[in-house]
């Protein structure tokens, strides 16, 4: 493991950058997928990079998409960085700043909706209940408190929204939008893999309490399941250990840091928004620390 | 303590039990009672406001007991609780049952029950395929072992082999919305089926006893009306409804089967209880009870089909009563029996145990035989000769699959050839055909339609069972 990487800079084009992620494009048919070190908290990239957090997500979902393969083929071809300089020479010089940050992908044609599974009702979905008693416009079971176990776990798809959030659609809007058969798989297999995901980690004092999976269509048309997958930036992991619902749960890896800028808040010493203001070295480590403890406990293997 | 049927006492759900209680069979009378006096006095009858009212202030409040005094001293049901019902309701004694036959309430209140208890049994399918559907899409491409013979044939995949049980059951629920759909009311059709009293009651207004008849009926929640019948609706309905119970039983036996062969196999388990004892004398047990359990319910559900079928055959022109104690005893127990079967299969398909490690190691034991049908194909075609090949195959397959591509690799057949097996034939997922994709097709295709026309056809059974 080399050090943290804020932005990576590959001899690539370069499709798309995210809060946390580089897009390059290797050919027609493959992309590579950098994660880097930035983090963000109350929807503000913070300054300083933590260290390990790009390895972490995306090893984590290496993890996964091998160990939930049989529920739904993957985007990933390889996430090591020997593999993938041997297929994408131009990369030998760049080997070091990939060394398990880097995922060579199958390219595919992005499904446009996020496909929310929410096994904990929590966040935005916690709000408008609240207030309507509805999750997506949908009625639900009376009397949920907040963080309350939703069994089954519900699909709540929403629109990839380009500027701000992701606006919350029926089942029957994805039937609309791409017709039922594939609505259905998209449904099917996403609750499919969260409940896998969700099992497994219980076991492991992890709760994932919702997450967000993105599909893809191949040339072929195969559906696969792309980008990251049930790590701690596309899910809320909360500590088994501490649950108690009726109110808000702390979260597994960010809430060091989270911790550190409500006091800020507080004490007015920040309004909340960009710029965010810098980070004592204590709390990027133990954030830092809650990542790779994530994947330790997920894994059973300690991070390369 | 007298005998109780262990239906009540260990295996069938309070829900389906409340059903078939005396109390709700009752209420169903007095329902068709006061449907009747409704029907009759919209239609022209002088029946005073007082009967009415006084009829619907006593649906669910009968004495049991004081009926029972009545029986004892009548011998007949169904005058016992007139009489009991004329104490309750001084006002309706002279208007109740007017008209009618002692088979216009038992027929039709049994006819009310049956497709109750069908809604309630389709909801608990509804539940079973909800529950399997997760597992087959959990483990839709997990290569497993076949069996044909119960003898390893070539692979296929977990979630495939759960379809198979899914597409049962999923047969059956077709079954289930067909007889609910088409289930048709006995109505008001007097002593023979003639309504010779009401065409009576109504001085010979043909138009007002048809009225009656569909009034009733559609007021019992009937569109449907048998157009013709004798005394009683006719037996082959409940010959019909019996056969899909027996259908259900079926589908539910061969899921337990194969789940006890494959625990056996170390492969799939049915769920365990912390606390659940397998044996009284071998501690370490870990029997498939559950399964067990369904299979000896289900073995007495299709042999309860046949006693439908002969009271269908035996009934004599209008009726004879030869019907009435097997039917008493049959059609209760059938649902009772079908709806713990129901239950205990959605118990046992949530809580299914997959060890995919033992699934893995007797995959990989049998790949090497797989793999040996490929070699002689690749064999022949660098120009080896098959049956030479074949026999070498043959007689080394026999020393068991250890090494097995290795030695033929030695052999101077295959040496000469050039040809040795290479490490994608070894991969299970290569000889799975399209396992995966035929799950993915049933879920996705063919269950959602079905899953739909469950919940519109038993919304209030299906909104209560649905949820694994």
């Amino acid at each position: 493991m080399t050090g943290v990487l804020v932005q990576s800079k590959l001899p690539l084009p370069l499709l798309r950058r995210g809060k946390v992620r580089e897009v390059y494009e290797v050919d027609d048919t493959t992309l590579l997928l950098v994660a880097s070190d930035r983090v963000s908290a109350f929807d503000v990239v913070m300054r300083e990079a933590v260290p390990f957090k790009g390895a972490v997500l995306t090893q984590l979902s290496a993890f996964w998409f091998d160990r939930l393969k049989s529920v739904m083929p993957h985007h990933l071809i390889t996430a090591d960085a020997d593999e993938i300089v041997s297929r994408v020479p131009a990369l030998a010089p760049q080997r070091r700043e990939l060394h398990g940050r880097a995922m060579l992908s199958r390219r595919a044609t992005t499904v446009p909706f996020e496909c929310v599974v929410r096994g904990y009702i929590s966040g935005s979905a916690w709000a408008e209940y609240k207030q309507s008693g509805t999750l997506a416009g949908e009625s639900m079971p009376q009397g949920l408190v907040e963080s309350a176990q939703l069994d089954p776990a519900i699909f709540s798809p929403a629109t990839k929204a380009e500027q701000g959030h992701d606006e919350n659609v029926t089942f029957d809007h994805v039937v609309n939008a791409l017709g039922r058969l594939t609505a259905e798989r998209l449904r099917g297999a996403s609750l499919a893999l969260y409940e896998a995901g969700r099992d497994y980690a219980a076991k492991r004092g992890i709760i994932i309490a919702d997450t967000k999976f993105e599909f893809g269509t191949t040339p072929h048309g195969e559906l696969i399941v792309i980008d990251e997958i049930l790590t701690p930036d596309s899910s809320r992991f909360w500590p088994a250990d501490r649950y108690q619902p009726g109110k808000s749960q702390p979260s597994f890896d960010k809430q060091p840091l989270r911790d550190y800028l409500a006091d800020l808040k507080k004490q007015g010493k920040w309004n909340g928004e960009a710029p965010p203001p810098p980070l004592p070295d204590e709390v990027v480590r133990a954030t830092s620390e809650r990542y790779r403890d994530a994947y330790r406990r997920i894994t059973g293997r300690e991070l390369e | 303590m007298n005998w109780v049927s262990p239906l009540s006492t260990r295996y069938a759900s309070p829900a389906m039990q409340a059903l078939w209680g005396e109390r709700r069979r009752i209420g169903l009378w007095r329902r068709l009672w006061l449907a009747l006096m409704q029907g009759e006095k919209d239609l022209g009858l002088a029946i005073p406001d007082a009967a009415l009212s006084q009829l619907r202030a006593h649906l669910d409040d009968a004495d049991l007991d004081k009926a029972a005094e009545y029986e004892r001293r009548l011998r007949h049901d169904v005058m016992a609780h007139i009489h009991h019902l004329g104490d309750q309701a001084p006002a309706a004694r002279a208007f109740t049952h007017l008209g009618a036959t002692s088979a216009y309430v038992t027929d039709n209140a049994d006819l009310v029950l049956m497709r109750e208890s069908m809604q309630l049994l389709l909801g608990r399918l509804g539940a079973v395929l909800v529950a399997m559907g997760k597992v087959a899409r959990r483990y839709r491409a997990v290569p497993c072992l076949a069996f044909t013979h119960f003898q390893p044939a070539q692979l296929t995949t977990v979630g495939k082999r759960v379809t198979l049980w899914m597409q049962d059951f999923a047969l059956d629920a077709e079954e289930l919305l067909h007889r609910i759909a088409t289930l048709r009311f006995r109505g008001v059709k007097g002593t023979t089926g003639t309504q010779a009293s009401f065409l009576e009651l109504f001085d010979g207004n043909q138009a007002k006893v048809a009225q009656l008849d569909a009034r009733v009926s559609r007021a019992m929640g009937f569109e449907h009306v048998l157009p013709v019948t004798g005394q009683t609706y006719t037996r082959k309905l409940d010959a019909q409804i019996l056969a899909v119970l027996s259908g259900i039983a079926q589908s539910a036996a061969k899921f337990a089967t194969d789940l006890r062969l494959l625990q056996h196999e170390g492969e799939l388990l049915e769920p365990f209880e912390s606390e659940q004892v397998g044996s009284s004398a071998m501690p370490y047990k870990r029997n498939p009870m559950r399964a067990e359990r369904m299979t000896s319910l289900a073995r007495y559900v299709i042999e309860l089909e046949g006693n439908a079928w002969h009271t269908a055959a035996a009934q004599w022109l209008e009726r004879t009563l030869d019907d009435s104690a097997n039917r008493r005893l049959v059609i209760p127990e059938a649902f009772l029996a079908a709806d713990a079967i129901l239950v205990l299969a959605t118990n046992v398909a949530a809580g299914l145990e997959v060890r995919e490690e033992t699934i893995g190691e007797h995959v990989a034991k049998t790949m090497p035989f797989l793999a040996t049908e490929r070699l002689l194909m690749r064999g022949v075609k660098a120009g080896g000769d098959r049956q030479q090949l074949h026999e070498v195959i043959r007689t080394q397959s026999l020393k068991g699959s250890d090494n097995l591509l290795d030695r033929l690799a030695r052999m101077a057949e295959f040496k000469q050839l050039g040809v040795r097996a290479t490490d994608a034939e070894l991969d299970p997922a290569a000889y799975v055909g399209r396992a995966p994709q035929q799950v993915d097709d049933f879920l996705d295709r063919v269950l959602p339609d079905l899953m739909h026309s469950i919940q519109a056809a038993a919304p209030v059974a299906a909104a209560a069972e649905v949820q694994v």
